[in-house]
C-alpha cells in the first residue's frame, strides 16, 4: 500500500511536470499549427540555466530567471527564425524546429560539455517533509507539487476569466478565427511561442535537479510530450493534464509494480528457461515495456482516432 | 537519339568513375569513405521518394534500414554457422531489401492514410518503438552491444572473399549504380507521375481516378525496400549493427542529407550523401563540433534554400544552357559574396572551436591551435581576431549579397527576354 | 427510356443542425448542355461535392448512368467517367501542362499503379496530349511549370485536367469566374467545343454565358430546385425571378 502511495505521488509529480510541457506545447500548436520539435530542448535550457545561475547566485533566483530567460530566447526564435519559414509551409516548419533541437542540443554539450550538471537540489528544500508508511517524502518533491498545481490553476484562470485567454480559447478551436477578429495575429504568435517556452524553461528548472541535467535530457522527454498531447487531443488543455496524469502515473506504477509476464507463458506449460525467441517474450516485465508503452499507444491513436481521447479539432 | 545518347552518357560516365574512384583515392581511409558515400547514397535516394518525390515527411525511415541490417547481419551469421542455406554475400542487398519491403507494408498502410504533421508524428512513434524493442528483444537485437557479423560466410562465385575493403567497394558501388538507375526510371513511370501528383494536389489526384492512400502506399513500399537494401549493404561493410540504426538519429542523418543536398532534383540526395559522408569522414576528428556546423547547414538551408545545395546549383541552368557568356557580369558579385560568406564562416568557426576547447578540455593548458596557429585560449587576442573576423565577414555579407541576387536577376531576365523572342 | 447521364432523387445534405440540400430532384439528359444557377448560399458547391464523392450523403440517391454512385470514393466515381473543374483553380504546381493533363488520363489508358512503363515513351499518352493541348490552346506553353501559368491559362489548364481522362458527363463548376468579356467568350467558345458527345453539367453567376451555352436550366433556391426548363421558361418564370430579384419583381 505504502509503495503504492508513493508510486502514485511520484507519478503524479512526473505527470504535473509533463503537463506543465505538455500545456505550451498544446498551445502552440493549436494556435500556429507549428509542431515544436525543440519544447524539450527549452526544457533542457532551462534546467541548464537554472544550474548555471543557482552555482553563482541560488536557486531562487534561478527559479524567476532561467524562464524568463527561456522564454525571451523563445520569443526570439519566432520572430527571426520561425517566422520566415512560415511561408514555405509546414514541412518547413517541422525541419526547422527540429533542426532546432538538434542545434539547441549541440550548443548545450558546446557550452557544458557533455557530462551531466551537478545540479542539485537547494539545501533548503532538501529534507524530507514527513515519513508516511516507513517512506520519505521530500520536501522537494512537494514544493514541486504545489508549484506545478499552482502553475496549472494560474494558467487555467488565465484562460477561463481573462480577455486574452478568450482569445486563446477560440484559437484552440479554430485558428483561422483569430486573424478574422483583427488582432495582431504575428504578435500573438510570438508572445505564445514564448510564453510556451517559457513554461517549458519552468519545468527544466524545477525538474532538472530530479530528473538529471543532460545534454540528453530533451530527446528522451521530448517524444514522451507528443505521446501526452496526442492521447489527450488537439486544443485541449483539459485532455492534455488527463493524459500527462495518466502517463505519469502508469509509468511509474509500471516500474515499482515490475509485474513479470511469465506466469501468463507458465499457464501454457512454457518453461522459463526457454531458447530463442520466447526468451525474450517469456522474460518481460512491466518496468521492461514501460518504454514502449507510450509510443505505442501514440501510433495506435494517431492511427485510428488522431484527435485524441479529448481533442476539439484535427491536426 | 540524340537524347538518348546524352542520358545514356551521363550514366556510362557514373560508371566510369566509379569504377575509376578506388585506383585515385586508394587509402583505407578513402575506400571507407567511399563505401559509407555508396551505402548512404541509396538510403537518401530512397527516403527521396518519400519526402521530395512523395511528399512525405517521415522521421522513422531508419527502420527499414536497421531491421534489414539487422536480418541480413543474422543470415550471415547463420551462413557462417550453417544452420541458414547458402546464399551469396553479392545476393544479400536483395534479401535486406525485401526485409525493408516486409516491415513496409504494413507500417505503411497504417501511416499513409494520413498525411502531414500526423505520418510525421506516427513515423516517430514507430521509431521510438523500435528503439525501445531494440532493449527488449535481446535475442534479436543483442541490446546495447548489437549484432557482430562477418562477411566471410563461405565459398563466393569467382572467388572474391570481401576481406579487403575494395572488393566491398564494388559491392557497393554496384548496388548503388543499379538502385540509383532503379529509383531514377520510377520516376519517369506512371506511378513516379502520380506520386508526384499527390505531392503537388493530394486532393486532384482522387478526382482523375486515382486513390491518394494507394499511391503514397506503394511509394512508402518502394522507398522502405531500397532503405533495406542500404541496411544489409551497411552491415557488410562495418559488419556491426547497433540500436542507434534504427532510431530517430540515424532518421535525421538522412534527413539533413536528403534537405540540404535538396529534394526536389533526383541529384539531390546524392549530393547530399555524398558531400555529407566526405564531410563526416573529414571532420569529426578534427573539430568537436562537427555536428553543430551540420546542425547550422541544415538550418541555413531550411531557412533561406528551399532547393538544397542542388537547387542553388540547378537554378542557374536556364543561364548556362542558355550563354555561358552571361556567367561573365556574375563573376564578381558572386566572388565577393561568396568570399565575404568564407570569411564570416572563418571568424565564427574559430570563436566555436575556442569554446569548444576551453569547455571542454582536461588540463590546464590553455594552449590549442587554431587552423594549425597555435594560440593559448586564455588570453584574449584569439578570441578578439575571430570576433572581429566574423563581425567583418558579416558586414561584407551584408554590402555583397545584394548585388549578387542582382547579378542573378539580370541574367534570368535576360533569358527570358531571349526565349520570348 | 435509356438512363439518364445522371439522376439525382431526393438530395439531401445536413452539415450538423443546418440543413444545406433539402430533397434536390434533378436529371440531365445524355449530351446536353445543363446549366445550374441560384443566388449565392443556395448549395451548388456542395451539391456537387455530394455527386462527386466529397461529402457524404445525409440521405437520397444519386445515379450515374443508372448506376447508383452515393457515397462512393471519389477516386471510384472519376473512374466510372465523371468529372468535374473547379471554381479556385486546382492543379498540380510544380508539374508542366503536359505532365498535370497527363496524370489526369493515366487511369483512364489503363496504366494504373505501372511502375514498368515509362511515359515519356508511350505513344497513346503523346498523342491524346497533344489532342487536348491543341484543343484548349496550351500545346506552346507545354513545358511551362503550371503554377508559372497567367490566371487564364491555369483556367483553361483546369478544364484541360477535367477533360483528359476521357469522362462523359463533365461537370464546371463556375468555369469563367474571374475572367474578362473577351476571355469568357473564348472559353464559351471552348466549352461548346468540348460539348460535342459529352454531357456537360455547368454552374455559372454569368447569365450571359447561361443563357448562351445551356439547353437546359435547373434552379437552385436555398437547397431545393424551383424550377427546371428550358431557357426561355426559366427566364419567364415568376417564381426564378423572385428568388433573384425579391419578390416585388415577381
Amino acid at each position: 500500500m505504502e509503495v503504492f502511495a508513493f508510486s502514485l505521488f511520484n507519478g503524479v509529480l512526473y505527470g504535473m511536470l509533463l503537463f506543465m510541457l505538455a500545456s505550451g506545447l498544446t498551445l502552440i500548436f493549436s494556435m500556429m499549427g507549428v509542431l515544436n520539435f525543440a519544447h524539450a530542448s527549452f526544457f533542457m535550457l532551462g534546467a541548464y540555466l537554472a544550474y548555471q545561475i543557482s552555482a553563482y547566485v541560488g536557486f531562487w533566483p534561478g527559479l524567476v530567471v532561467a524562464p524568463l530567460i527561456v522564454g525571451v530566447v523563445g520569443a526570439a526564435v519566432e520572430r527571426w527564425g520561425l517566422r520566415p519559414v512560415h511561408k514555405f509551409g509546414h514541412v518547413a516548419e517541422l525541419l526547422f524546429t527540429f533542426g532546432l533541437a538538434f542545434v539547441i542540443e549541440e550548443v548545450v554539450q558546446l557550452i557544458w560539455g557533455k557530462v551531466p550538471m551537478p545540479y542539485d537540489i537547494p539545501a533548503s528544500m532538501n529534507f524530507a517533509a514527513f515519513s508516511w508508511q516507513g517512506l520519505d517524502y521530500s520536501a522537494y518533491r512537494l514544493f514541486m507539487l504545489v508549484i506545478s498545481v499552482a502553475i496549472f490553476a494560474a494558467l487555467f484562470l488565465f484562460i477561463a476569466k481573462t480577455r486574452i485567454g478568450l482569445i486563446i480559447q477560440a484559437a484552440l478551436t479554430q485558428p483561422n478565427i483569430v486573424s478574422a477578429l483583427g488582432h495582431d495575429v504575428p504578435r500573438i504568435f510570438m508572445w505564445t511561442f514564448g510564453f510556451g517556452c517559457a513554461l517549458a524553461g519552468l519545468a527544466g528548472v524545477i525538474g532538472g535537479n530530479v530528473l538529471g541535467t543532460e545534454p540528453a535530457m530533451a530527446i528522451t522527454l521530448g517524444p514522451i510530450v507528443f505521446v501526452v498531447i496526442v492521447i489527450g487531443g488537439l486544443g485541449s488543455l483539459w485532455g492534455a493534464l488527463i493524459a500527462a496524469l495518466f502517463i505519469g502515473i502508469v509509468d511509474n506504477l509500471a516500474i515499482s509494480y515490475d509485474l513479470s509476464a511469465y506466469p501468463l507463458f507458465a499457464a501454457f506449460g512454457v518453461e522459463r528457461d526457454v531458447a530463442g525467441f520466447m526468451q525474450d517474450l517469456v522474460r518481460l516485465t512491466t518496468a521492461s515495456i514501460a518504454p514502449v508503452l507510450p509510443y505505442f499507444l501514440l501510433v495506435l491513436i494517431l492511427i485510428v482516432r488522431p484527435r485524441g481521447l479529448f481533442g476539439t479539432r484535427d491536426v | 537519339m540524340a537524347g538518348l545518347a546524352r542520358r545514356s552518357g551521363i550514366w556510362l560516365a557514373a560508371l566510369g568513375v566509379v569504377l575509376v574512384l578506388p585506383w585515385i583515392f586508394s587509402s583505407g581511409f578513402a575506400i571507407t569513405t567511399l563505401n559509407q558515400m555508396g551505402v548512404l547514397i541509396i538510403f537518401s535516394l530512397a527516403y527521396n521518394m518519400l519526402l521530395g518525390q512523395g511528399g512525405m515527411l517521415s522521421f522513422g525511415h531508419a527502420v527499414y534500414f536497421g531491421l534489414a541490417g539487422y536480418s541480413v547481419a543474422h543470415v550471415l551469421n547463420g551462413i557462417g554457422a550453417g544452420t541458414l542455406p547458402y546464399v551469396p554475400v553479392s545476393l544479400l542487398p536483395l534479401v535486406g531489401g525485401l526485409v525493408g519491403l516486409l516491415f513496409g507494408i504494413p507500417i505503411g498502410f497504417v501511416s499513409t492514410r494520413r498525411a502531414g504533421t500526423v505520418f510525421a508524428m506516427i513515423s516517430l512513434g514507430f521509431a521510438e518503438m523500435m528503439t525501445a524493442l531494440t532493449l527488449i528483444l535481446v535475442v534479436f537485437f543483442n541490446g546495447e552491444e548489437g549484432v557482430q557479423t562477418d562477411r566471410w560466410a563461405g565459398p563466393e562465385p569467382f572467388g572474391i572473399t570481401y576481406g579487403p575493403d575494395v572488393q566491398v567497394y564494388y559491392l557497393i558501388a554496384a548496388w548503388c549504380l543499379l538502385a540509383t538507375l532503379a529509383m531514377y526510371a520510377l520516376t519517369r513511370t506512371p506511378f513516379g507521375r502520380m506520386t508526384n501528383a499527390v505531392r503537388d494536389n493530394p486532393e486532384r489526384v482522387q478526382f482523375v481516378g486515382y486513390s491518394t492512400h494507394r499511391v503514397r502506399w506503394l511509394a512508402f513500399v518502394l522507398s522502405s525496400f531500397f532503405a533495406g537494401m542500404a541496411g544489409a549493404l551497411h552491415a557488410l561493410n562495418v559488419e556491426h549493427v547497433g540500436f542507434e540504426t534504427v532510431g530517430v538519429g540515424q532518421s535525421g542523418l538522412v534527413l539533413f542529407m536528403v534537405w540540404i543536398g535538396g529534394a526536389r532534383a533526383f541529384i539531390g540526395p546524392i549530393f547530399g550523401a555524398v558531400v555529407i559522408a566526405f564531410l563526416n569522414s573529414n571532420l569529426s576528428g578534427i573539430t568537436e563540433a562537427w555536428l553543430l556546423y551540420l546542425g547550422i547547414i541544415f538550418m541555413t538551408v531550411v531557412m533561406f534554400a528551399q532547393g538544397g545545395l542542388s537547387g542553388l546549383i540547378l537554378m542557374h541552368e536556364p543561364i548556362w544552357k542558355t550563354d555561358l557568356k552571361l556567367f561573365r557580369p556574375m563573376v564578381l558579385p558572386y566572388a565577393a559574396g561568396i568570399g565575404a560568406t568564407i570569411v564570416a564562416c572563418l571568424g565564427a568557426i574559430g570563436l566555436i572551436e575556442l569554446i569548444y576547447f576551453m569547455s571542454t578540455k582536461s588540463t590546464r593548458d590553455t594552449g590549442t591551435s587554431l587552423y594549425t596557429v597555435p594560440v593559448d585560449a586564455a588570453t584574449a587576442l584569439p578570441w578578439l581576431v575571430c570576433a572581429g573576423v566574423a563581425a567583418l565577414g558579416a558586414a561584407a555579407c551584408r554590402r555583397a549579397y545584394r548585388p549578387m541576387a542582382a547579378s542573378y536577376a539580370d541574367a534570368i531576365e535576360t533569358v527570358k527576354a531571349g526565349a520570348a523572342r | 427510356m435509356t438512363a439518364q447521364a445522371l439522376e439525382l432523387r431526393n438530395l439531401r445534405k445536413s452539415f450538423g443542425k443546418t440543413e444545406i440540400i433539402r430533397g434536390v430532384e434533378l436529371a440531365i439528359e445524355k449530351g446536353r448542355i445543363h446549366a445550374v444557377i441560384g443566388p449565392n448560399g443556395a448549395g451548388k458547391s456542395t451539391l456537387y461535392n455530394l455527386i462527386t464523392g466529397l461529402h457524404p450523403v445525409t440521405s437520397g440517391r444519386i445515379l450515374l448512368n443508372g448506376a447508383d454512385i452515393t457515397d462512393k470514393p471519389p477516386y471510384e466515381i472519376a473512374r466510372r467517367g465523371l468529372s468535374r473543374s473547379f471554381q479556385v483553380t486546382n492543379i498540380f504546381p510544380r508539374m508542366s501542362v503536359l505532365e498535370n493533363i497527363r496524370c489526369a488520363m493515366l487511369w483512364d489508358l489503363g496504366y494504373r499503379y505501372s511502375f514498368w512503363h515509362f511515359v515519356g515513351r508511350r505513344r497513346d499518352l503523346a498523342e491524346r496530349c497533344g489532342e487536348i493541348m491543341e484543343q484548349i490552346g496550351l500545346a506552346s506553353r507545354r513545358d511551362v511549370p503550371a503554377g508559372l501559368l497567367s490566371y487564364s491559362d491555369q483556367r483553361a489548364l483546369e478544364i484541360a485536367i477535367t477533360l483528359a481522362s476521357g469522362a462523359d458527363v463533365i461537370l464546371l463548376d463556375e468555369p469563367t469566374a474571374g475572367m474578362s468579356r473577351s476571355e469568357t467568350e473564348q472559353a464559351v467558345a471552348l466549352i461548346r467545343k468540348i460539348s460535342q458527345g459529352r454531357t456537360l453539367v455547368i454552374v455559372e453567376h454569368d447569365m450571359g454565358v447561361v443563357f448562351d451555352l445551356a439547353e437546359t436550366i435547373s434552379v437552385l433556391v436555398y437547397g431545393e430546385i424551383i424550377a427546371s426548363g428550358p431557357p426561355a421558361e426559366i427566364r419567364a418564370n415568376p417564381a426564378v425571378r423572385e428568388a433573384y430579384l425579391g419578390p416585388e419583381a415577381a
